[in-house]
């Protein structure tokens, strides 16, 4: 009977991290499919926004220890000034030339992020550890950390903020013209250019306010980047490109799947797990699993 | 006679233009080393960075390396191999052959250090490394590769022992490290020593160190509820296992690092969440260990503080004796720079005679290449600082034992 008891108890765990996890890779990865599916751009660099959001809260914490979660909003404006910056000067000339073009710049603004940060901050790894670091709560045998909780809850309200705002918003519809119809877009009067530079500061404040989100249970440091970017590319494409719910949807699905096969299986397959989907899909439903995303 | 005249003017010329023919130009000791300066061990490489200018800087401000009275100073080059191993064998190889640089220090991390020996050994360099220690090194028959270190497997023994001088002893114990070259020796290592104090392994998993999600991993470990949970590990390794056991409300009675407490960012980053921590270790300041160049392990220990605003890792501190092995090979041999291939095959052979106390200990090869006198401590995190709790000859304090779990600490 106890015996059971611990099988049923780890199967819920396990349910319960991945969800959680999940909700980690939705916040991170729901910039990268808004950025993707109004532009069609596969932004390499999106994993140092992440840092860049990271790192806002990391210092705004140690140096005036203000709380991580209060150091959001200046995550979010420091990694949109960035990405509109970045977008008006750099991406803004490559937008509509051939993708192999916006996979070279945005390869090469990550490196020159990374690079930069690497010079400005060290190689050293940090971490935001507060008064409720790693705490939380059980229900029975199983343990609910907090800041996870809490991530969870913002990337489902983020991936309804960011609908609302497409589906209902004056801006929101302007961006889904311009990523439905250019030409139309610009016949009835809509500033393509603006549309793209708004897409690419949105994107990247939510990309950002994730950075600052997982600072506080993640290790970070400069060149932590890249495989944030792999990973959003995974979830993105396992939800559907450019497709908003789809980022959720993928985040939460890869969380759990990652989850069962580290408890049931190995850990070292949670992360070969990740590979072997993208494989599958972008070859069986390469719209992703809700069929709703876009296919070059 | 004109002719004769011309020649020799050519000849003049010729000895002012090429490098290393003038004697002033070639007057130093050009000493080379790759190192990861960015990339997963980028903080690793440059505490190892650290502490080889430092070494520079101390041996510099006495004049350099003295040979027959005379001092010839050392300008070391470091090249950044983004931790990665092919890069490190390519950066080494230009080293030898483009820099041609007298002599080539060792680098951090196992694998990095695996594939730049081969190089070094190719190019009959004698490398002394003081970051690197993975059985395997020692394995392969090579004549040119040195470390200051134990063997990974030996390291990790100073923890394991700690848990037989409780009271009560513990009786299970966890194993998870990282699927590298030196976490999973260090791994092998913690399950062989264990068999010696009759403690049962209930659990053992080896992990890619690309795994960004540690929770899972950890509750598996924590539904076993072991008395102990050994890491094999690196710094990036240790944060994250410690900050996953507190998300997963779980803290054996033993907790115990390969390495990456007793860098100083372990302590800054978690503060009193790196209490009860045990790591391995092979140098503290507190032992009796000294030498003419850099005194007492307590006088390093504070200069050191001196001049970067922190204590040094031990890892620095066995870099330092190696560099400090190769400087007195050098000087005993009487050689001046540039050395050449026959220079470094008798720096080579003098190695293997060293036998000396330095800083960091007694510093003697064996017929493998690893120190053979050197052995393995074990520290703990206790009051924000960490104190030698093993062996007992050594320890500043008894081992807090068993921790208290995240509930029972306050915060």
């Amino acid at each position: 009977m106890e015996g059971e008891k611990a099988v049923v108890a780890l199967f819920l765990q396990a349910l319960v991290t991945g969800l959680l996890m999940g909700g980690v890779y939705a916040v991170y990865s729901s910039g990268f499919s808004l950025i993707f599916g109004v532009m069609n751009i596969v932004n390499i660099f999106h994993g140092e926004l992440i840092m860049i959001g990271a790192f806002t809260t990391y210092w705004l914490f140690t140096l005036y220890h203000v709380d991580p979660f209060l150091t959001l909003p200046v995550s979010i404006l420091s990694a949109s000034l960035l990405g509109y910056a970045i977008q008006r000067l750099l991406i803004n000339r490559v937008v509509e030339a051939p993708p192999m073009m916006s996979y070279l710049c945005t390869f090469g603004i990550h490196l020159i992020l990374a690079n930069l940060a690497l010079l400005a901050w060290s190689a050293d790894f940090r971490t935001v550890t507060t008064s409720y670091s790693g705490k939380g709560f059980s229900i029975g045998p199983i343990t609910v950390p907090l800041a996870r909780l809490a991530t969870f809850t913002i990337a489902i309200v983020t991936t309804f903020a960011i609908y609302w705002f497409l589906e209902k918003n004056r801006h929101g519809k302007a961006i889904r013209a311009a990523s439905q119809d250019k030409e139309m877009a610009r016949l009835v009067g809509i500033d393509i250019r603006k549309v793209y530079a708004l897409t690419f500061a949105l994107g990247a404040g939510i990309t950002g306010m994730a950075g600052g989100l997982i600072s506080t249970y993640f290790v970070i440091y400069p060149q932590m980047g890249l495989p944030y970017t792999i990973i959003a590319f995974c979830v993105v494409v396992l939800g559907g490109m450019g497709y908003i719910p789809g980022a959720l949807i993928g985040g939460l699905l890869l969380g759990i799947i990652q989850s069962l096969t580290a408890t049931y299986l190995t850990s070292g397959l949670s992360v070969a797990i990740t590979f072997i989907l993208l494989f599958v899909i972008l070859i069986l439903k390469p719209q992703g699993i809700m069929g709703r995303g876009a296919v070059e | 006679m004109r002719g004769l005249k011309a020649l020799l003017l050519m000849a003049m010329i010729s000895c002012l233009l090429i490098p290393g023919l003038a004697r002033g130009q070639a007057a130093k000791f050009r000493i080379g080393c790759a190192l990861p300066l960015t990339g997963v061990f980028g903080r690793d490489g440059n505490l190892v960075k650290d502490a080889y200018a430092y070494w520079a800087d101390t041996i510099n401000a006495k004049g350099g390396i003295t040979i027959k009275g005379r001092g010839y100073p050392v300008e070391l080059l470091f090249f950044d191999d983004k931790s990665d191993q092919a890069e490190s064998a390519k950066l080494v190889e230009r080293l030898a052959t483009f820099e041609k640089v007298d002599l080539i220090l060792g680098g951090f991390g196992s694998d990095s250090v695996f594939a730049a020996s081969a190089i070094t050994e190719k190019y009959k360099y004698p490398m002394v490394s003081g970051g690197a220690s993975s059985n395997k090194l020692f394995e392969r028959g090579f004549k040119y590769y040195f470390s200051t270190l134990g063997k990974a497997t030996e390291e990790v023994r100073g923890c394991v022992e700690t848990a037989g001088i409780l009271n009560p002893r513990p009786k299970t114990a966890a194993i998870i490290g990282s699927d590298v070259l030196f976490t999973s020796l260090a791994a092998e290592g913690y399950r062989s020593y264990l068999k010696n104090l009759n403690i049962e392994p209930v659990y053992f998993e080896l992990f890619p160190l690309s795994l960004d999600d540690y929770n899972s991993l950890l509750f598996k470990v924590k539904q076993k509820n072991p008395d102990m949970l050994l890491v094999g590990s690196h710094l990036v390794v240790a944060l994250k296992v410690m900050k996953a056991l507190k998300e997963v409300d779980y803290m054996p009675k033993m907790v115990a690092f390969s390495y990456g407490p007793t860098v100083p960012d372990f302590i800054k980053s978690l503060g009193k969440d790196a209490e009860y921590v045990i790591a391995a270790a092979e140098w503290a300041p507190n032992l009796k260990y000294k030498d003419a160049v850099f005194g007492t392990a307590r006088q390093l220990n504070e200069a050191y503080f001196k001049k970067y605003g922190r204590y040094p890792d031990y890892v620095e501190v066995a870099s330092i004796g190696g560099a400090l092995a190769e400087q007195w090979t050098v000087e005993k041999l009487g050689l001046v720079p540039p050395l050449k291939e026959g220079d470094r095959i008798r720096i080579m052979e003098e190695l293997y005679k060293l036998d000396a106390m330095t800083v960091y200990g007694r510093i003697k090869f064996g017929p493998d290449g690893a120190n053979v006198e050197h052995p393995p401590i074990a520290v703990q995190v206790q009051n924000g600082k960490l104190v030698t709790v093993f062996p007992k000859e050594a320890a500043e304090k008894p081992v807090w034992y068993p921790a208290k779990s995240w509930k029972e600490r306050k915060q």
